[in-house]
């Protein structure tokens, strides 16, 4: 750290300490004026990119099954692509009210009605931050939704269903945390966009709210403080370290669009912030759903049961190397697969296909650990061997995948 | 600046913390015995200890091991008993055929055989199956550490 660094950052905590004393909104204390924080608790970039494209240059594609393929715009400061000739008030207005400039009404997959949590002047401190980042000229693919959807303006009425936007007040009856966690949680993490079930017209269900839901074939699990189908059995520490690492021993590790959000967004969190998540998360009532997985989970033995046989051999082969026959991981903790709700067979082993048939990327503070996709040499039975084995051999679970559920997994759809 | 523990010596090196061990070891530090395979954690050419169990040094980045933890390559044993019971039994059945593979089945036979002094034959094919051989030397290496287990006077 540099000594000017040093002197603004102390400028910085005397800000706050004033703050503080003012009795600011406490939800938006910390971090408000630092772009760059809040775009990453936001975790626009994840959306706004396409895989190995330009970061924020969009053109990630979103396939909503019935309706069609919405891809997410370019936001770099190109003047012609992206959003360079806005103004900070249009931004704030396609941010938080779903609503872009010329009146042009936006899906609901860019989530304003969470990111109207933010203030208008936090969320101009992201477009602060968009512009100091590189510009690029790409244009994503025009959107290939349905007649009726395909009509952006049929939002004015899914914007009255789903009731207006609108920002939130701390509750005084909760600590300064918990409203710091609620206000991440429910608003620049967006976490009910993927973890609720939806509602007939594709809103986020508020009565069933972060009850589990699928999402593009993954298993968004159940995060309520249900002890036996969410996090409820999980401790604060356990559920802290999962968020910012990606990884907790005897839960396993973040993949798929959870690795995403870990790998571009929580990680960056402050430890406070965190925790404050961690505390809403653990308040949140508790809801039932059909995720299954079991509580109890036994150790893996050596023997295995001879249905396993062929499952057991290609995990020998293609995946100790990692994994280590007891699952325990070989050298990274982002390798050890006890607990995980995957290898318990949740959700009828769903994630744990989309593990093995699409891989899994985690960036973590000392690197990137990541997983490759199993099917090039392997059959679609081969992988459901290897699945079936590993739920059965590690967490004595009954839970049984086809060749079927493989090939659908592959294709990115959820195994009935 | 990064402090590892290699061989028995505190050993301080400047790279960024996710460089895997494997590029310290060769590029930095020059210990060659240590082999580059797959880069990827799938053959096992790479196999060091780290506080003796075998792992694959291309895809364990320094910043994970910390300034604490033991690491010792093959350079490391040289006054090692089970690496020389080892080293015997290999040149008494000529394991070897091109060699490559070795220093990483030689590595994770020595912490199979630490931990587990008298292996049997399952318990060496899981410990040994993610150290992959192309010239198929596996009937070898297994002969050879149940060699080394009769050779050290454990009863089979």
């Amino acid at each position: 750290m540099t000594m000017t660094e040093r002197g603004l950052g102390r400028i910085t905590g005397m800000l706050f300490t004033l703050l503080a004393s003012t009795g600011i909104h406490p939800a938006h204390a910390a971090g408000a004026s630092d772009g760059q924080y809040l775009t990453r608790a936001a975790d626009c970039e994840v959306c706004h990119t396409r895989p190995g494209g330009a970061p924020f240059a969009g053109g990630r594609a979103f396939a909503i099954p019935g309706m069609g393929v919405i891809y997410s715009p370019n936001i770099t400061a190109d003047r012609q692509a992206g959003i360079g000739t806005w103004t900070d008030d249009q931004f704030v207005k396609a941010v938080r009210d779903g609503v872009s400039p010329g009146w042009k009404h936006l899906y609901p997959a860019m989530p304003y009605r969470d990111y109207a949590y933010m203030t208008p002047d936090e969320v101009k401190a992201i477009r602060a931050y968009l512009a100091t980042l590189p510009t690029s000229s790409a244009r994503p693919p025009a959107n290939t939704l349905k007649f009726p959807f395909s009509i952006r303006a049929a939002m004015i009425f899914w914007n009255l269903v789903n009731g207006p936007t609108s920002s939130h007040p701390d509750d005084p009856g909760h600590t300064p945390s918990w409203n710091r966690g609620r206000y991440l949680v429910e608003g620049p993490g967006h976490c009910a966009e993927c973890h609720s079930p939806r509602t007939i017209t594709m809103g986020v269900s508020a009565s069933n709210a972060y009850a589990g839901a699928d999402v593009g074939g993954w298993r968004a699990y159940n995060i309520t403080s249900s002890k036996t189908d969410g996090i409820g059995a999980w401790s604060a520490d356990d559920l802290a370290t999962y968020l910012s690492t990606g990884h907790a021993d005897g839960h396993g590790s973040a993949s798929g669009d959870m690795g995403d959000v870990v790998s571009h967004s929580l990680r960056y969190l402050t430890r406070q912030d965190i925790d404050a998540m961690v505390e809403y998360l653990r308040g949140i009532p508790a809801r039932s759903s059909t995720d299954g997985a079991p509580l109890v989970v036994d150790q893996p033995t050596a023997a295995h049961d001879p249905a396993d046989s062929h499952g057991a051999m290609l995990y020998a082969g293609a995946c100790v190397g990692c994994h280590l026959p007891d699952g325990s991981g070989r050298q990274n903790p982002v390798a050890s697969i006890a607990g995980a709700r995957t290898t318990l067979g949740a959700a009828n082993g769903q994630n744990l296909l989309q593990v093995l048939t699409h891989g899994s990327v985690l960036q973590t503070a000392t690197g990137t650990a990541s997983m490759p996709a199993f099917h090039g040499g392997y059959s679609d039975q081969d992988v459901a061997d290897i699945a079936n084995f590993v739920m059965h051999h590690f967490a004595r679970s009954s839970t049984k995948v086809t060749a079927v559920d493989v090939a659908k997994a592959k294709a990115g759809s959820t195994p009935e | 600046m990064l402090t590892l523990q290699i061989n028995g010596k505190s050993v301080e090196v400047d790279v960024d913390p996710d460089t895997p061990l494997l590029w310290v070891l060769r590029d930095v530090l020059g210990m060659t015995g240590t082999k580059y395979g797959c880069g990827i954690a799938e053959c096992g050419v790479c196999t060091v200890h780290v506080d003796g169990s075998p792992v694959r040094s291309c895809s364990l980045p320094v910043g994970l091991i910390g300034s604490q933890k033991v690491i010792t390559t093959i350079e490391g044993l040289q006054a090692d008993p089970v690496a020389a019971a080892v080293r015997k039994a290999w040149l008494d059945i000529d394991v070897v055929q091109c060699g490559y593979c070795q220093p990483g089945q030689i590595m994770a036979a020595i912490a199979l055989l630490k931990k587990i002094p008298n292996p049997t034959d399952e318990q060496i094919e899981a410990d040994m199956s993610g150290n992959l051989c192309r010239c198929g030397t596996y009937m070898r290496i297994r002969a050879a550490i149940r060699n080394v287990a009769a050779a050290q006077g454990v009863n089979p």
